[in-house]
């Protein structure tokens, strides 16, 4: 039997048993999070807690596996022989990075943490005949034809849609479409870099009714470990390897030691999947694509692969309308007439409030936005105010120095996103409309009180 | 923080509920492992019986009768708190038919709880589990094993 047949047990959705003898002959057991399949005779075990079973494997190289099919059920049992152990390296890496995503959410860094990739020849593998006495029949999911036909129009359909794209908002709403629409992931994300910041901010998601301003700091969770690691994430069974590591946290705090709390998953409370990729030019990381389900099994290599090739088409995408938006002259003034102001019986009476010391603008004593957007509000409704202006241009917020926006890859286009969507969340009476290419126009529905303290 | 006894933390296991696993060894040295479907404490928690399932324990019951070693461990799949016993065989049989009922409500008890994180009780409920072997083992060594900096921590 070929391990590659059994591929689903290796996916870490069911806990694996792995059983080790000392010289003695005295037996042990324990369960492990997930066995990595190497190649179709080499198998990985992270050694993370496994003291007694990382002791016998010094005194006796032979261990026995059983691994269970996530779909099935079905057990299978492997005979392995210890080889070597890794500390560092590309399988090391990959074995790490997943736990260090889980051990960042559950704010266990460190205390939770791989050790060594452990090494085995498999000598044996055999299905456990009789395990199941009534087996489940699953096939093995095959990609249809007709699937291939559908992803590959969707990737065509995606890169056409990048490619056209004038505007960041326009090329993100785009893509994250055409992938829910094309490759059925309904619940996706894309996080800018904001490298003056060390931080990921949300700028587009869908499916989740919000969540565009939300930020993850790089390092934190399966988000900001990707953003730190630059590398893809695949985790299946997420409950499972959460379960773990909140376990893993109760134990430490039972026995004193101290920890940071849980990080809250941006996206869905209860996503069992999750295939978290960087978006990278060479070595620049320009942001995360995170991908979420609320199905166990969603996401397979087939997912991982097509993700990747968007995730460098978003990548390349985002850096092409960035610098054009950065390196181009502002187009003259639009034709198209701007909308006359809504026609309200009462005009709301709205306050906005600056907090010069925390950098953040506050509506009606509610919070509002902060730091550079927050900055540009607020420049924006000084010179509507004190003026009379409701055009500007990009080009003139990236000469104000009073805006703190870094001088290379300021991320203006970004931040402006963000102010928008603010805005139409929490003050639908002020909006910012794009009026052409690096302009945009300060359209205000409201009686505003401005005051700066 | 007080010390837990083997006693109190065997007591927790003893409601069902759990996974159970257990390996042994064969005259060579190489461990075989294999899921049981039961236990039941008896003489205060100073001995166990281990009821596994006929179909695929040949290995196990073949390694019990010349090795006599055996490792339990128990874990609560929703909390993984865990266990582990290390003891010695006393005896093994082709479990009564009187047991059936208790070992059946085990494996439903198992179901549920698995069914509570995703995995569905007509899965869990196909697990074979009748007729089973009944290997009585005395208790000599009990190790906390909980995920963790202490996982494996021998208790008293």
């Amino acid at each position: 039997m070929k391990l590659s047949s059994i591929s689903r047990c290796f996916q870490g959705v069911v806990p694996s048993l792995v059983a080790s003898s000392d010289a003695t002959g005295m037996p042990n057991i324990v369960y492990v999070s997930q066995v990595y399949l190497v190649d179709d005779t080499h198998v990985a075990l992270s050694c993370q807690f496994f003291n007694k079973t990382r002791r016998n494997l010094d005194e006796n190289p032979n261990v026995s596996v059983e691994v269970y099919d996530p779909v099935t059920f079905q057990a299978y049992r492997m005979r392995l022989r210890f080889l070597r152990s890794e500390k560092s390296g590309p399988l090391f890496d990959t074995m790490a990075m997943r736990i260090q995503a889980i051990a960042s959410h559950t704010g266990m860094e460190g205390v939770f943490r791989l050790i060594a990739a452990d090494i085995f020849e498999v000598l044996r593998v055999e299905k456990v005949e009789g395990f199941l006495t009534d087996a489940c029949a699953h096939d093995q999911q095959e990609i249809s034809v007709t699937g291939l036909r559908t992803e590959l129009r969707g990737l065509q359909l995606v890169s056409e849609r990048i490619n056209r794209a004038e505007d960041l908002e326009t090329l993100l709403a785009a893509a994250l479409d055409a992938l829910d629409v094309y490759f059925g992931f309904q619940h996706t994300i894309v996080l800018l870099n904001d490298e003056s910041a060390q931080k990921l901010v949300t700028i587009a998601c869908r499916g989740y009714g919000g969540g565009v301003g939300a930020e993850v700091a790089f390092g934190d969770g399966l988000i900001g470990t990707v953003a730190r690691e630059r590398k893809i994430l695949r985790i299946t069974g997420l409950n499972e390897s959460l379960r773990y590591g909140r376990a893993v946290r109760r134990a430490v705090i039972s026995d004193g030691g101290k920890s940071r709390p849980e990080i809250p998953l941006p996206g869905l409370p209860d996503a069992q999947s999750a295939l978290v990729i960087p978006l990278l030019l060479e070595e620049r990381l320009v942001g995360v694509l995170a991908a979420e389900s609320r199905e166990p099994m969603t996401f397979g290599e087939w997912d991982e692969a097509y993700l990747t090739i968007i995730g460098n088409q978003i990548a390349l995408g985002i850096d092409r309308v960035l610098e054009t938006e950065e390196t181009v002259p502002a187009e003259r003034p639009a034709q198209i007439p701007i909308a006359p102001p809504l026609q309200i019986a009462a005009r709301p009476r709205r306050t906005l409030t600056y907090y010069k010391d925390d950098d953040a603008v506050f509506l009606d004593n509610e919070y509002l936005i902060r730091n550079v957007p927050g900055r540009i509000l607020w420049k924006l409704l000084d010179e509507w105010k004190s003026q009379g202006r409701t055009s500007f241009t990009n080009r003139e917020l990236r000469l104000d120095r009073s805006l703190g926006l870094p001088e290379i890859k300021d991320n203006l286009e970004s931040r402006l996103i963000l102010l928008r969507h603010r805005l139409r969340e929490k003050c639908p009476e002020v909006s910012i409309n794009s009026t052409g290419r690096g302009r945009f126009a300060l359209e205000i529905n409201a009686d505003l009180d401005l005051v700066e303290r | 923080m007080s010390q837990e006894t083997s006693e109190e933390l065997l007591r927790q296991f003893a409601d069902g509920g759990v996974s159970v696993l257990v390996a042994t060894v064969d005259a060579d040295g190489f461990p075989t492992c294999c899921r049981g479907i039961a236990i039941a404490f008896k003489n205060d928690f100073e001995s166990v019986t281990i009821y596994v399932p006929a179909a695929t324990a040949q290995e196990t019951i073949a390694n019990v009768a010349t090795t006599r070693r055996v490792a339990l461990a128990c874990s609560h799949p929703l909390s993984h708190q865990s266990m582990q016993v290390k003891g010695l065989t006393r005896g093994v049989r082709l479990a009564p038919a009187a047991d059936e009922a208790f070992v059946r409500q085990r494996l439903d008890q198992f179901a549920r709880v698995l069914d509570d994180i995703g995995l569905p009780r007509r899965v869990t409920r196909s697990i074979a589990h009748w007729p089973a072997f009944a290997i009585d083992i005395s208790i000599e060594q009990v190790f906390d094993q909980t995920p963790g900096p202490k996982a494996g921590v021998a208790v008293a």
